[in-house]
């Protein structure tokens, strides 16, 4: 039964929050948006090749640290994600002939998410120390020095799925750990929760703002990220995908106290060790923001993410039974899960995968500026699974 | 047409299974990966082909289906729009794939003006809401049984196949 929104328009404020003000953004992510769509017509983009890269690195490295006699080798283009162009390499110097292994993470002209690689050395730094995360050797948040976005950092060891495992998929999706999962479970919800616990207000995160505790901002401001991404791009329209918007407006919660966000914790994004299965690195904090808990774990109990046992259990990522997973999360944190405001992320979620999916990657393969087109179209072709997550999880709120 | 469509696709496939992958290096895993994907997408593709424009016409006139069922509850200048696109779908040819996808998206856009409600977002009233969410679910199954080969689908064993799916849409 549909609700009569008639009721939620007449409905006194909630707060000073105008959810229809598409302009209520974090500056960062608006300036990220906004060059998206002015670059977008400099494509078609082609993968890089190991000579392009190494001309760029020698150069990088050159005029940023005045190293001399730079030797760049062992240039390996990297597997994995959807998004970036990675390539691990050594770098050797007049000062350092032994050699440090590094990885290049940088951005496409345009990518399945459209992130900032400020943000993302600035998160990482933040978290040293804290949970397993690589360390940050260099960022060029602007693309000033190496031509497009970059960011540079150290080189950890580990695997994204077992060696010899059972199931393997795009970006992580579908991997099973099978026996793994007893190893791997504690430490993926203990770093859930080091992330939610973090002490954002004393780090060094200037390229982030925080919304406004007690309000609607968190979860608005999500919202008017992700359809500005949806409306910039779009190649046809879809009426689920706006209807999915105008509902998100119109439920927004209030988020209490905002917390650090990961925004993409889920299988395939942590590395560890064989055979002891311990976690050497969270990765992929790209999408990372201060916003509310339940998106995060909204996030990752998704179905896409997650994995079936033969007796058909569904394990969280793969990992751990639904209900376990919550139970688990709730005593690591100390948060208290609220089930509306979990429904009203898995709402948001399921959007913001048929916006990435069915927008953002269509209009970067459609104008061929990626390095990988093919994946994003692979990737679009799933887009429909999220339409009728949104249709379930909207009839059932 | 000699060689058809069917065999030119299967012979790309093999190419691509039996020469070109197995001679990429096992460290070129970007080559790799994208060589099975072309591959995936050609199978699915040799599946598609014969009823692409079939698909389009059942998704055109689902889609047009909805528009009307919006109209009545639309501000007059939203609902001037919507009829007017409409009317463009209606004479669209349909025995063209790209002019049904060009209609598909004009009175997508209409569509979508009446959901937000124009400038004002004008509240949707609950029978317009059922509609839409009804229509949804359709579209949605409709392309998740469209690209089901694609195996990420959580319950791709669930769905019908392309003839099945065609067929109940008719």
């Amino acid at each position: 039964m549909a609700i009569d929104m008639s009721e939620i328009i007449d409905a006194p404020p909630i707060d000073r929050i105008d959810i229809w003000n598409r302009d209520d953004m974090e500056p960062r992510i608006r300036e990220i948006l906004d060059r998206t769509v002015r670059d977008r017509v400099k494509g078609p983009y082609a993968a890089k090749t190991d000579s392009e890269v190494i001309a760029m690195l020698e150069r990088y490295f050159a005029r940023t640290e005045g190293l001399e006699a730079i030797g760049i080798s062992d240039v390996a283009r990297m597997a994995g994600g959807a998004s970036k162009e990675q390539f691990a390499f050594t770098l050797r110097h007049k000062g350092d002939g032994v050699g440090e292994r590094l990885v290049l993470r940088m951005d496409p002209l345009e990518a399945i998410s459209q992130t900032c690689r400020g943000r993302e050395a600035q998160v990482h730094v933040a978290f040293a120390g804290i949970l397993p995360v690589a360390s940050v050797r260099s960022v060029d948040a602007d693309g000033e020095i190496m031509g497009q976005p970059a960011i540079i950092l150290g080189f950890v060891n580990g695997v994204t799925e077992p060696s010899e495992g059972t199931g393997h998929g795009v970006s992580g999706i579908g991997t099973r750990y099978d026996d793994w999962a007893a190893k791997l479970a504690p430490q993926f919800i203990d770093a859930l929760a080091q992330v939610h616990r973090f002490d954002w207000r004393s780090a060094d995160l200037s390229y982030y703002a925080a919304p406004e505790a007690g309000t609607r901002q968190a979860a608005i401001w999500q919202v008017n990220w992700w359809s500005q991404v949806w409306w910039d791009g779009v190649v046809q329209p879809v009426a689920m995908v706006t209807y999915a918007e105008r509902w998100l407006r119109e439920h927004a919660p209030i988020c209490d106290a905002p917390v650090m966000c990961h925004s993409d914790l889920r299988l395939g994004n942590f590395m560890f060790e064989e055979p002891s299965g311990k976690f050497t690195a969270v990765l992929d904090w790209e999408l990372a923001h201060i916003g509310d808990f339940h998106e995060d774990i909204a996030w990752a109990i998704q179905r896409l993410f997650g994995t079936w046992t033969d007796d058909g259990t569904f394990l969280v990522c793969g990992l751990i039974a639904r209900d376990e997973f919550l139970r688990a999360y709730e005593a690591a944190s100390g948060n208290r899960i609220d089930p509306v405001k979990l429904r009203y992320y898995e709402v948001l979620n399921a959007y913001k995968c048929a916006v990435i999916d069915l927008g953002q990657a269509m209009r970067a393969a459609t104008q061929s500026n990626n390095h990988q087109d093919i994946i994003l179209t692979w990737l679009g072709s799933a887009g429909a699974v999220f339409l009728e997550q949104l249709v379930m999880l909207i009839r059932e709120a | 047409m000699l060689p058809n469509i069917d065999l030119r696709i299967a012979n790309m496939i093999k190419a691509l299974e039996q020469v070109v992958l197995p001679a990429l290096p096992r460290d070129q895993r970007l080559a790799r990966d994208q060589a099975m994907l072309v591959a995936g997408h050609l199978r699915m593709m040799g599946e598609q082909w014969k009823s692409a424009l079939r698909y389009e016409q059942v998704a055109l006139d689902d889609l047009q289906g909805l528009a009307r069922q919006l109209l009545p509850a639309a501000s007059a200048l939203l609902a001037d729009d919507l009829k007017a696109a409409l009317a463009m779908a209606q004479a669209c040819d349909r025995a063209s794939v790209t002019a049904i996808e060009r209609a598909n998206i004009d009175l997508g856009h209409a569509v979508d003006a009446v959901i937000l409600g124009g400038t004002d977002h004008a509240p949707l009233p609950p029978a317009s809401i059922d509609a839409l969410l009804d229509y949804a679910l359709r579209h949605a199954r409709r392309e998740r049984s469209w690209f089901k080969a694609n195996r990420l689908d959580p319950d791709q064993n669930d769905l019908p196949d392309l003839e099945t799916m065609l067929a109940d849409a008719d």
